[in-house]
């Protein structure tokens, strides 16, 4: 513990000397000409659906974008209408000569021009309240991910915030979770019949893994309440985290393990009396069927592994 | 200085983007073009599917596990007045895989949202038992049942087996809805039931033999979420209460043992999960201060857990005089306590920090007892135990730095601190300490290389032997969660997109190594790998393709002792995954037809050799599941409204897994098994179905 400590002061004292000098170094944070007056389009959206009348583009009809009773919508009264997502149009909307590249609106996606954080920004500053408690610092915030990675804003259905599509969205950046997602063992995620939100809060939760409640077990007990307990006799690596023994995007093992039973509780257990005894090819059906390898190993008599409730259950066989 | 305009820019659009709108001439923006949405759309499918297989694992998910003939019903539509709105969907109503969901409000003022989900779990359809259930739910024998000390001699087992498939079914209602009071203050609310019904395994353990159970279960959850939200013009604070409340439908398991019985012991009884309750009041908020452009997050939530289902006796059998119980029930309780304070700043436009600390606690203050255990309801033990109610604090703290360099590098570093301490277990306190650093390259605009890797060192203040041997430990075995452990970590990521050329490529590999140096017994080393690779091609506006491949390799090594002394086996595992997928896209071909074909193939292998003092390496046989799956979706517009699709997916999974391969009823003798065979399917599934669309299809500009 005191190393740890010395450990922890030791990583402080380097971060705040690189801090220091870096502050030093440069002080140039404001900018005289900053703001230029910004140049929206002289007629809104109109100017812009002179070009701009295909269908992919108009589909954000059928979005909450464009609800004109909302105030708060883009489209709503007195607010910017394309403009309010995509900038001042006026210098895009507005002549060029022959030849001359039209002055770009802010585009949205990874691949757009426009810096993400400036993307990003048009949006939290309507979407704060779904943004705002963990986004700044998660994970996607780290890596730079646009909203518009995941967001078809101009969709009438935005595949993300649907349960059969959003895994797709999501696996398009995290392959490896979609390569677990196809184990022979996984949740459903992969046929849509249940989603990646189901488990993770996606705009940044201050939980581990940015997972829907506080704690690991917290998240898995919102379906598995009956493994929640408290139980009379409780197996401590449960109460503990369920990661112990479960990986929940996928094994080749039954019940999602992390490895393959008996060896999984022999890495816990090696009781006097019921020794930790070795299970190899001896044990299979051709041979000597052991009943401590075949069927569900240990499990075939100590299968309350998430507790007991029975006063008789110390073993976990009740 | 284009970088100082950029951020000064973001951070006055999210301080004050209201004002901007308002001080915009708008007077023209009359939008006469805008196509506003008003009246009413759907698109209604119905048809039929034919499944040509029975498999389990077929059906898992999505209800098809059956061979014969569906109905297809799904349905979506969308009812705007003004800015009032209603939608709702309509999922697979003719399979178990049924949702329906209806929301609607007015945008901006209020909403709401009802639906119903089935989701249906399918483990096993080969399975058989000898048990039946009787009224009381007692899981019963024949009448003509033999007894016998084992499953060989149970004259009467191969006439006794009736099919009974292991499977579930999940049914989720929810009802929800929000209001916003004003600009500031919204309140959500959230109602669930979640409903699972069906068939899982237990075992039904005796002295010496057991018995795989179909074991009827009935569980109801209701969640309800509540909270009120603040929002201020920097930042926000939320208010919210999550209850949880679990009701088991059946207290007890009560089954007939098919083994010779002890006097009184023909019948046992097992508790099932017992009803249980959850609470847990949270206070959230965040708030972004001009100084170095940072932001504070914090999160304080305290719950509380209760548990307090009557006890079934020691035991069921009459001839025992069992103890009377220390108590009548539970009476457990587990309190939570959760604690996160985030700061991140950009002090400078190309410096990010960011500073982080989480605090755990599952206070368990459950009574402890003195228990007497009837063993298996056949004999009293005559020990006397305590339960032991496990409680535990975890702290976490991360500090990290990231300085973008030069216009193409990012660098990072950091550090992160987790403390945990326990009470009842061999380890008492333990730390973790991680070092890690990344570098971003993104030399040009449509390529980006990521690295990050570190090291971590888990550390125990000391492995207590002494609750080790109190329990019938080895005190040699060090448990893998509670073990010191030294891991390396490396991670890369590289995505392009090439300018011109209408491929994009993307690549990750993610490597771990683990030692447990200081375990004479118990995990000893791991090592994960993981890689990834993606590429598509765009092949027109109309056409696309892709290739995907993913390789998972989990290698671990473990020692154990079947003499209670040093090591005297060895087992080594390696667990590998391979997947491949390739797929193609063609849209509008004769401005009438959509093609999609997807193939992806899957490919499970893990080996396990097991080595032994006595009689050196004979490793089991090697696990394997192979799944290769195509599916071709086609849909056809044969006029402005009306459409006809159709799915042709072919589905083939193959496995060996010696658990369950030639693993009858009376394989081993001292346990009676259900008779579950490896997945082993080839299933085709074919639907046609018309899809129709009422109201306005295309999107056109307003005259």
């Amino acid at each position: 513990m005191p190393a740890s400590v010395e450990t922890v002061q030791r990583y402080l004292r380097c971060l705040a000397c690189c801090f220091v000098l870096l502050l030093s170094v440069s002080s140039q944070a404001q900018d005289d000409d900053a703001d230029e007056a910004a140049n929206y389009s002289r007629k809104g959206a109109d100017s812009c659906f002179a070009c701009h009348d295909d269908q992919v583009t108009l589909a954000v009809f059928r979005t909450a974008h464009a609800v004109p009773g909302d105030p708060r919508s883009p489209f709503g009264h007195k607010q910017l209408q394309c403009e309010s997502c995509h900038g001042p149009g006026g210098d895009h909307a507005g002549r060029v000569r022959r030849g001359q590249e039209r002055p770009p609106v802010v585009m949205f996606g990874s691949d757009a021009a426009t810096p993400v954080a400036e993307q990003n920004s048009y949006c939290v500053a309507c979407h704060d309240s779904e943004t705002g408690l963990g986004w700044h610092g998660s994970a996607h915030d780290d890596d730079t991910v646009a909203c518009a990675d995941c967001h078809t804003s101009h969709a009438a259905r935005d595949p993300v915030l649907s349960e059969t599509s959003q895994a797709e969205v999501c696996f398009g950046c995290h392959q490896q979770q979609r390569t677990q997602s196809r184990k022979p063992y996984a949740h459903p995620v992969d046929d849509g019949n249940m989603a990646c939100s189901s488990c993770h809060d996606t705009h940044g939760a201050m939980h581990d893994m940015q997972l829907i409640r506080q704690t690991l077990n917290q998240t898995c007990y919102d379906c598995h309440a009956e493994t929640r307990g408290p139980f009379l006799w409780e197996h401590e690596p449960v109460a503990e985290d369920c990661s112990n023994c479960h990986d929940p995007h996928g094994s080749n093992h039954p019940g999602m393990l992390t490895q393959r039973g008996p060896m999984l509780c022999q890495g816990c257990h090696s009781q006097s009396g019921h020794p930790s005894l070795p299970q190899d090819a001896s044990g299979l059906p051709s041979e000597a069927p052991s009943q401590y390898l075949l069927g569900q190993n240990c499990m075939n008599c100590h299968s309350q592994v998430h507790g007991s409730n029975h006063p008789s259950g110390s073993k976990l066989m009740r | 200085m284009r970088a100082n305009q950029h951020s000064l820019l973001i951070a006055a659009l999210v301080i004050a983007s209201p004002m901007a709108a308002a001080e915009v001439d708008t007077s023209e923006w009359l939008c006469e073009s805008c196509p506003f949405e008003s009246g009413y759309r759907a698109d209604y499918e119905a048809g039929v599917a034919v499944v040509s297989d029975d498999a389990a694992r077929f059906g898992n998910g999505n209800g098809f596990e059956e061979d014969g003939t569906y109905p297809v019903l799904s349905g979506e539509g969308h009812l705007t007045r003004d800015e009032y709105q209603l939608t709702w969907s309509l999922e697979n109503l003719g399979v178990d895989s049924r949702a329906a969901v209806i929301s609607g409000g007015q945008q901006g003022r209020y909403g709401f949202s009802f639906g119903y989900r089935e989701l249906p779990y399918r483990l096993f359809d080969t399975t058989q038992s000898v048990f039946g259930q009787n009224a009381s739910g007692v899981l019963t024998l024949p009448s003509n049942w033999v007894f016998a000390g084992n499953t060989g001699s149970m004259s009467a087992l191969a006439s006794s087996l009736r099919d009974s498939s292991i499977e579930s079914d999940r049914r989720i209602l929810d009802a929800g809805g929000h209001w916003l009071v004003d600009d500031r203050w919204q309140f959500v609310a959230d109602y669930r039931r979640q409903n699972k019904e069906g068939i899982d395994i237990v075992a039904g353990a005796g002295f010496t033999q057991s018995s795989l159970l179909p074991r009827v279960h009935d569980y109801e959850t209701d969640q309800i979420d509540l909270a009120v939200r603040y929002r201020l013009p920097q930042g926000g604070v939320t208010l919210a209460w999550y209850g949880s409340y679990f009701t088991n439908k059946n207290d007890a398991l009560t089954w007939e043992t098919p083994f010779g019985s002890f006097p009184g012991a023909e019948r046992q009884s097992m508790a099932q999960e017992p009803d249980n309750e959850f609470q847990q009041l949270s206070l959230s908020g965040h708030y972004r201060f001009t100084p170095w452009n940072s932001t504070v997050a914090v999160s304080l939530a305290s719950g509380s857990g209760e548990q307090n289902q009557a006890f079934l006796p020691y035991t069921v059998n009459a001839n025992i005089a069992a103890a009377a119980l220390p108590r009548s029930s539970l009476n457990g309780s587990v309190d939570t306590r959760n604690m996160a304070l985030t700061w991140t700043a950009r002090p400078l436009t190309a410096l990010r920090f960011k500073a982080a600390y989480r605090y755990d606690e599952r206070d368990n203050t459950t009574p402890q007892s003195d228990w007497t255990r009837v063993i298996v309801d056949i004999v009293d033990s005559g020990d006397v135990e305590q339960n032991t109610p496990y409680s535990f604090e975890r702290t976490s703290m991360k500090v990290s730095a990231e300085l973008k360099l030069f216009d193409h590098w990012r660098v990072g570093a950091g550090y992160d601190y987790k403390a945990l301490d326990r009470d009842f277990q061999e380890v008492a306190e333990q730390t973790e300490d991680t070092g890690w650093g990344q570098a971003r390259w993104r030399p040009v605009g449509w390529a980006d290389l990521r690295l990050r890797g570190g090291t971590s060192r888990r550390d125990i203040d000391r492995y207590d032997t002494t609750v080790a041997q109190s329990l019938g430990q080895n005190p040699l075995l060090r448990k893998y969660n509670l073990a010191y452990r030294y891991r390396e970590f490396l991670e890369f990521k590289a995505s392009a997109s090439l300018p011109n050329v209408p491929l994009s490529l993307s690549a990750t590999l993610y490597e771990t190594d683990d030692s447990y140096t200081r375990s004479v017994l118990g995990l000893t080393d791991a090592e994960e790998s993981r890689a990834t690779l993606d590429l598509g091609w765009t092949i027109s506006e109309r056409a696309s393709a892709y290739l995907m491949v993913g390789t998972e390799d989990i290698e671990a090594n473990q020692l154990g002792s079947a003499r209670f002394a040093d090591a005297d086996w060895r087992a080594s595992h390696d667990d590998r995954f391979e997947h491949f997928g390739i797929g193609i896209s063609l849209e509008r071909l004769a401005e009438k037809l959509d093609l999609r074909l997807d193939y992806t193939r899957g490919n499970g292998d893990s080996s396990i050799g097991v080595d032994t003092d006595s009689n050196g390496p004979n490793p089991l046989p090697d696990l394997n599941s192979t799944l290769d799956s195509l599916r071709l979706e086609a849909s056809y517009r044969w006029s402005e409204r009306l459409e006809l699709s159709s799915t042709l997916r072919f589905e083939q999974f193959s496995a060996d897994d010696w658990a369950l391969e030639g693993v009858n009823p009376n394989t081993l003798p001292t346990i009676l098994t259900l008779d579950a065979d490896p997945y082993d399917y080839d299933v085709w599934f074919f639907s046609l179905a018309f899809r129709y669309h009422f109201g306005e299809r295309e999107i056109r500009l307003a005259d």
